[in-house]
């Protein structure tokens, strides 16, 4: 575990915040190829906006090669629309993972047969992610489109079959949305998942309008509301319980957070998200983090949308939020406050026994800090 | 910039019919008095609407509703009235007549057997004497269904009576939750996926009968994205509804809200008991009930009342609409309102936008080159962050000095 990587990239996410400036990278990564999907979910805002634009693939290379120059931990997800609708699909994967960056996909595994599921399984991803929102046919389906569980489901059996032949593989997970419509059967799916011999089962509550986090309304059709809450809560209980015991669910905070979330009584007390963290590459090649954009990659660099000042004003009011989103994607806990970050390293390194040079490592990086902010103030 | 066109009344919920789909016979309320509506009506006319429809319940029923239909009729104001059929017989047709109706609107519902099942027995006779009746009186009839899992395979029968009984409109309204309270049933009235095919061929013909036939019916998208709405499938409703600006319910106990459908307490524009309808109509209130409505967004509803948000009637009809309002007004009449019409909606732009000159500037930025601003640090952060790192600086050298 490299403590002292993990304080610098602490200190850049907290330094970024306060000063409003990007000395971090955005670790999250989206790439939204194009709207085009084989369904028409039910809360998939995504499908309506947008929909003729479609990233070249010349340009997502373009962006690949910058974000490569970066030098900095970040993770690529390509995702849209349904990602395996493009031909160049695999030639995009094989370009990010020769540059050594870590990709991922998020799939509804409508296309995924045997042999797309071996050429997944080669293709060096190091995590396939598919949707499943439902433990019974009826439920999927009514959400998503009839047939659409069946096929979910022999998506996965195909890339668990290949990756146990080939001894190697990417992580295979499955996304689940929370709404009123599965609520049910949230802690179901546990059981469905495990027999498939899924690796890791994530849980993302669902968001009323794609396009503009700040319309999250209590009055949408798959709001849980009102008698559906305490459903939610008896299958936290059960959900919180079986991880404690035997692991499987990725939990990216406290689930019970969800509550509040439906009830609409979250706070930034409760969690705040850092506008650095998290970055998305629309179809039309509008960069954003949450609400209004940045740039377009089709006109300039990646890293002139970083530091533009349509930029400066987009992270200025998501630090005027008022209504977290619960997305985990898009935060950073652990650098919300100096002190907690300067603790926590010398807790990590108690035991260890080069104490003073990590010490010394790190008071030199907070003098690098200090030189850099002393230029910038006399600049 | 609310141009209220008509202001739909509902007058009672008493009815004598419990039919099947429809719990407003169980809504007591209290009612207000014929002088109220007059008031009402009086301010409709002054707000400039054209229509008052009333509705309910059963309209019928009030003793004091043929009173009402000549009071809107001497506001020089469009009349309209929805109706079982029950209760109109010759007595009552010719009643209608001399008061000066100019439209009733009876309920058909399909064959005789499933009228009868959703409204009860001996009812479908019942509605087509009435229809026969207002035929014999030269009033102009016309016909709503509500479509629901019963009586979708029948709507071409219901196509065919409307022209045997020359009525000249039938309205299609897709059954809708909020007919029914909580602890109804609302199962049996929507449709599997398995039948979307089946009823959107019912629709086509449908659409094909009237255009021969010569019956007016709701536009046809509408009727297109009728069995996808009643399948409970999510239907695309990307337009937003200009009906908030044209069409106004009051409900039997006087309360005013946007529309049939929006009626949750933060919405309430206004109470007939309390205010009159002029003042709430124009009142602060109103505005800023529907600037949320417009900010929130409204997912849509599939009202037939509101079906023109999903399409204009053809050009042919359009001119027919305005030749005949040109030969009923006179041509100094029709370009006087054409002429307030346009002159509106220019103070409307010139106050919310600004002045064509202000316009015309934002146009020109539309095409200027954007410049690239870089993105320069709050000196005081920067103290303050500077400030921060010498205190974690001191953690750190601190920790050294115990370590050795």
């Amino acid at each position: 575990m490299d403590y002292l990587k993990e304080f610098k990239i602490n200190l850049a996410y907290h330094f970024s915040e306060v000063l409003e400036y990007p000395f971090a990278k955005p670790y999250w990564i989206y790439v939204s190829l194009s709207h085009k999907c084989t369904y028409k979910c039910q809360m998939c805002g995504v499908v309506k906006i947008l929909k003729g634009y479609e990233l070249q693939t010349k340009l997502i290379k373009k962006a690949l090669n910058e974000i490569n120059s970066w030098n900095w931990d970040c993770v690529v997800m390509f995702t849209g629309g349904e990602p395996f609708l493009r031909e160049d699909i695999f030639e995009l994967i094989n370009y990010s993972v020769n540059r050594r960056l870590k990709t991922e996909v998020v799939s509804n595994g409508a296309l995924i047969n045997k042999e797309m599921a071996s050429r997944i399984i080669n293709s060096g991803l190091q995590n396939i992610a598919i949707s499943l929102d439902g433990a019974k046919e009826s439920t999927h389906d009514l959400i998503r489109e009839r047939g659409s569980f069946k096929k979910a489901l022999d998506a996965i059996t195909n890339l668990v079959m290949t990756k146990k032949r080939m001894n190697t593989g990417p992580q295979i997970s499955v996304w689940t949305t929370i709404m009123k419509e599965n609520v049910q059967e949230l802690f179901e799916i546990i059981d469905l998942v495990k027999e498939l011999g899924v690796e890791c089962l994530v849980y993302h509550p669902v968001i009323v309008a794609q396009d503009d986090m700040q319309k999250t309304s209590p009055n949408a059709p798959f709001w849980i509301s009102d008698g559906y809450i305490k459903i939610l809560k008896e299958q936290i209980d059960k959900i919180l319980d079986y991880q404690s015991k035997y692991g499987l669910v990725a939990f990216l905070h406290n689930p019970y957070l969800w509550l509040k979330y439906f009830e609409s009584t979250l706070t930034k007390k409760d969690w705040k998200c850092n506008p650095f963290v998290f970055l998305n590459i629309g179809p039309d090649g509008e960069v954003r983090s949450c609400g209004s954009s940045f740039g377009n990659i089709r006109e300039m660099s990646l890293d002139d949308c970083l530091v533009s000042k349509e930029a400066f004003n987009a992270r200025r009011t998501m630090k005027l939020c008022q209504k977290p989103c619960l997305q985990t994607c898009w935060a950073h806990p652990e650098s919300n406050s100096l002190l907690d970050i300067a603790n926590r390293f010398i807790e990590s390194i108690k035991d260890n026994k080069d104490k003073t040079k990590f010490l010394k490592e790190t008071i030199k990086i907070l003098e690098e800090y200090e030189n850099l902010l002393i230029s910038y103030k006399d600049a | 910039m609310p141009e209220l066109k008509e202001v739909i009344i509902s007058i009672t919920n008493r009815c004598n019919y419990k039919c099947r789909m429809c719990d407003i016979p169980f809504q007591k309320s209290k009612e207000l008095t014929t002088s109220q509506w007059q008031k009402v009506i009086r301010d409709a006319y002054l707000i400039g609407a054209e229509t008052i429809v009333f509705s309910g319940g059963e309209p019928l029923l009030r003793e004091d509703i043929f009173e009402l239909i000549s009071y809107v009729k001497n506001n020089s104001m469009n009349c309209c009235l929805t109706s079982n059929g029950y209760l109109i017989d010759e007595e009552c047709a010719s009643r209608l007549h001399n008061s000066g109706i100019d439209v009733v609107n009876i309920s058909i519902e399909g064959p005789p057997q499933i009228h009868d099942y959703l409204r009860g027995r001996g009812t479908f006779d019942k509605a087509v004497f009435a229809l026969e009746n207002l035929r014999k009186y030269k009033i102009e009839s016309t016909i709503a269904t509500m479509v629901s899992r019963y009586n979708y395979k029948y709507l071409d029968y219901i196509v065919e009576l409307a022209k045997e009984y020359k009525a000249t409109t039938i309205k299609f309204q897709p059954f809708n939750r909020i007919f029914l309270s909580s602890n109804c049933s609302e199962g049996n009235f929507f449709i599997s996926k398995r039948e979307i095919k089946r009823m959107k061929d019912m629709t086509k013909k449908v659409t094909w009968l009237c255009n021969n036939y010569g019956i007016t019916t709701n536009p046809r998208r509408y009727l297109e994205m009728m069995p996808l709405y009643l399948s409970r499938n999510h239907f695309d409703s990307s337009f937003i509804c200009n009906t908030l600006w044209i069409s106004c319910p009051i409900n039997s106990q006087g309360e005013i809200y946007p529309c049939w459908v929006l009626t949750q307490k933060d919405k309430l524009i206004g109470n007939i008991n309390q205010d009159s309808f002029l003042n709430i109509w124009n009142s602060q209130k109103h505005r800023s009930v529907v600037e949320k409505i417009k900010k929130d967004g409204c997912p849509g509803c599939m009202m037939s009342c509101y079906d023109e948000n999903f399409g204009r009637d053809g050009l042919e009809t359009r001119i027919v609409t305005n030749v005949k309002r040109l030969q009923k007004e006179g041509a100094f009449e029709y370009v006087r309102r054409i002429l307030k019409r346009w002159g509106r909606r220019f103070k409307f732009y010139n106050s919310y936008r600004g002045s064509p000159r202000q316009a015309f500037n934002r146009l020109r930025g539309l095409f200027k080159k954007k410049k690239l601003h870089k993105t320069e640090i709050d000196k005081e952060e920067i103290d303050k962050a500077l400030k921060e790192i010498a205190l974690i600086k001191k953690i750190f050298e601190e920790e050294i000095r115990c370590l050795s």
